[in-house]
């Protein structure tokens, strides 16, 4: 058994009720690293190619990793994995806050459920005792409120994640909560919970994890802890968190307003992080091992309505929720977020979703009678609500957007798809890319369609050249291996990026607590593995070449920015293929897209080449062969 | 005057600190702001979301006093 791990994993048939215990696969950790790598290979082995996401015989995967509940900065999180109803492709979203670590203190280190349960259930987990109990009275409860219902039924020492009524409605881009704030939001794992019948997790634990060398690893610890006590990015990162980099955004012209239309927000200080820390902030709050507290406990204060607590807006729910919806009051962005947080909704693509909505409502392809009476307009906090209570319900054309911007955009038409910002089905992160091209290749070529956290260039953009997309491909390649091994590792990355713990420092961590004896360059081969097989697993559900899903909205060519810093800026379909070409033969693909036999075989890959050549999408070979080394081999000068 | 800037993460290493690991001592001429300040020291102010000093949040308009601390905060990727 690998050190780090707790030893057992769960097997629960939601459609017969059975459990099972099963000692986890150190083999399968140790190839694939655990979180969404684990993930990405039992969703490549047990899930069938034309299984319908939403199905009994799609899989949702519960994976703590290696690393998660250990004692190094920030391992607090919690990696679910499913096929994504949204992009019907493999799917992962993880959460900090105290889940994760505290499965593995109940002894698992991975729970995969599979079928639908009759009825609506929640699995209820203390140390040995696993059960699936009826979930009838938190059905239809808020997320947040069943959280906390459950709390007051368990016990306040239950860990809790749980999903909403927007999940269980089948709405695609549902998430999940847990902490009262913290969500795996993206790629819709809280619609394939609710699909399952599966309302809640609630986990109480008390056993320790053994690790490889406990005194390497505390020295190495201890001497990170008293290095970032004197960071001076620190203070301001516990004092403010994600929300002060809204007004950086704007002044660079990188901040999606009006869904999108344009990159400056007049009123960008009516929702800033100054607003935030004034009128909302109650207290701040930190995940599990971390002392940075970038979280911020929050309060939402809007007349006519109840006063509502949450944890947030963040700098993507600000951006997303905010000027991306022309709100000019901070707590009504709050009150949004809690909204969507309750109603168990991932923010950004909630946001994206619905200023997608308004603009379809300024140009009059939806009207007052499609939404029974009300409008739906830039900046009204009203408008919002009953919107966002018709798509949770699918009420109505609100079933249209339950399923997203771009099936939106398929039942509305009048050429919508244009300004439906989104990839491969998954809505935009809060930053624009036509001013950015490495930022806009990012999310063309993101493997859970249009995600930040796989690969952010923006400070590359500019450093580099705003104008130009010469180097961008290997730089977002190189990002597309480091950042997602955090989400593999099942830590938080802001260590990493904010106070300078180098990722050779992170693997050392590893290395401590699993005895593996891994380099960085190996991790970043086991993240290019991962990478493949879930591009082939793409290819092999959605049956077509590659390059025709890795398109961004027509927005992001056809229109320049129209005002603010970046006015007049924008990119050209011939640079949008430019990169296109330029990445595949970064990562050895073909000119399609299609990865090929000698990148898969290399990567020990051989079976994905195999499926692929059967349905006709392996890469054609490239003449002169594969680059050996796939992206920029080391750091890039900025990121 | 004489200013006191610190940066950590990918800022630190263009900011060739000479003071201790963080801190680079920058003389300058009174009545220039930040911005003005980092141009001058080749440092590309758009890699700088906003300075903190005495425990607040300063754009890139600030002006800074002789002797004063100042921390240079670097974008990042939220959520």
């Amino acid at each position: 058994m690998n050190n780090g791990l707790a030893g057992t994993t769960l097997r629960v048939n939601l459609t017969t009720g059975e459990i099972k215990r099963f000692p986890t696969d150190d083999k399968l950790f140790r190839r694939w690293h655990g979180g969404r790598g684990v993930i990405a290979k039992l969703l490549y082995d047990e899930v069938p190619r034309d299984a319908d996401p939403l199905g009994p015989e799609n899989i949702f995967i519960v994976n703590v990793g290696i690393m998660s509940g250990c004692y190094i900065p920030s391992g607090s999180k919690t990696e679910f994995g499913s096929i994504s109803p949204l992009t019907n492709g493999h799917g992962d979203s993880n959460m900090g806050g105290h889940l994760g670590p505290m499965l593995k203190f109940a002894g698992y280190d991975m729970i995969i459920f599979t079928g639908i349960s009759p009825k609506p259930v929640f699995l209820y987990i203390d140390n040995d005792t696993v059960e699936l109990r009826d979930a009838a009275k938190y059905w239809g409860v808020g997320s947040l409120d069943c959280e906390e219902q459950l709390k007051k039924d368990l016990g306040e020492d239950f860990e809790i994640a749980t999903i909403g009524p927007a999940g269980e409605n089948g709405v695609l881009f549902s998430c999940i909560t847990h902490d009262f704030g913290r969500q795996a939001g993206r790629t819709g794992q809280g619609a394939v919970m609710g699909s399952k019948k599966l309302k809640a997790i609630a986990v109480r634990g008390n056993r320790s994890i053994h690790v490889h060398d406990l005194e390497s690893l505390k020295k190495q610890v201890n001497e990170i802890i008293q290095r970032t006590k004197i960071h001076p990015n620190m203070e301001p990162w516990q004092k403010y968190g994600t929300s002060f980099f809204i007004r950086w955004s704007n002044d660079n012209a990188v901040l999606p307003a009006y869904n999108f239309k344009t990159t400056y927000y007049e009123d960008v200080g009516k929702i800033d992080g100054d607003q935030l820390i004034e009128h909302c902030l109650i207290t701040h709050k930190a995940c599990f091992g971390c002392w940075m507290n970038c979280g911020k406990y929050t309060k939402a204060v809007v007349e006519g309505k109840p006063v509502v607590h949450l944890e947030g807006p963040e700098y993507e729910t600000a951006a997303t929720c905010g000027s991306n919806l022309g709100m000019k009051d901070i707590n009504h962005v709050a009150y949004i977020n809690w909204m969507m947080d309750n109603l168990g909704m991932d923010t950004m693509s909630g946001g994206g979703v619905t200023a997608f909505a308004m603009e379809c409502f300024e140009k009059g392809f939806i009207t007052k009678e499609d939404l029974e009476g009300y409008t739906i307009k830039w900046g009204s906090l009203d408008d919002v609500e009953h919107f966002l209570d018709m798509v949770s319900h699918k009420r109505g054309i609100g079933e249209w957007f339950a399923g997203g911007s771009k099936r939106a955009a398929e039942k509305i038409g009048h050429g919508s798809e244009k300004f439906a910002m989104q990839v491969k089905g998954q809505e935009m992160s809060g930053y624009d890319g036509r001013w950015a091209p490495g930022m806009l290749l990012s999310y063309m070529t993101a493997d859970i369609g249009a995600h930040h956290n796989r690969s952010w260039t923006i400070t590359v953009d500019m450093a580099e050249g705003r104008e130009s997309i010469e180097g961008r491909a290997n730089i977002v390649v190189y990002l597309q291996h480091i950042r997602p091994l955090f989400d593999t590792w099942c830590i938080c990355r802001l260590f990493w990026g904010e106070l300078d713990i180098s990722p050779e420092e992170i693997v050392e961590s590893l290395n401590h607590i699993s005895g593996w004896g891994i380099t960085f360059d190996e991790a970043l081969r086991t993240s290019e593995m991962i990478w493949n097989l879930t591009r082939c697993h793409y290819l092999e559900r959605n049956r077509d070449i590659g390059r025709v899903f890795d398109y961004p909205p027509a927005r992001s060519w056809e229109d320049k920015i129209p005002s603010g810093p970046g006015k007049g800026k924008g990119v050209t379909m011939e640079q949008i293929e430019q990169m296109l070409d330029d990445y595949y033969e970064a990562r050895g693909w073909d000119n399609n897209g299609n990865p090929t036999r000698e990148v898969l075989e290399d990567l020990g890959l051989d079976f994905a080449a195999d499926n692929l050549e059967k349905i006709g999408f392996l890469g054609k070979p490239i003449p002169g062969g594969v680059p050996p080394v796939r992206g920029e081999k080391y750091k890039p000068k900025a990121f | 005057m004489v200013i006191y800037l610190k940066a950590g993460s990918e800022l630190r290493e263009r900011l060739k600190p000479d003071i201790d690991y963080y801190t680079r001592r920058i003389k300058t001429e009174e009545g220039k702001t930040i911005r003005e300040i980092l141009a001058d020291i080749g440092i590309n102010p758009a890699l700088v979301a906003f300075v903190y000093t005495s425990g607040k949040v300063k754009g890139l308009q600030y002006i800074p006093s002789d002797g004063q601390n100042i921390t240079l905060q670097p974008p990042v990727a939220g959520g």
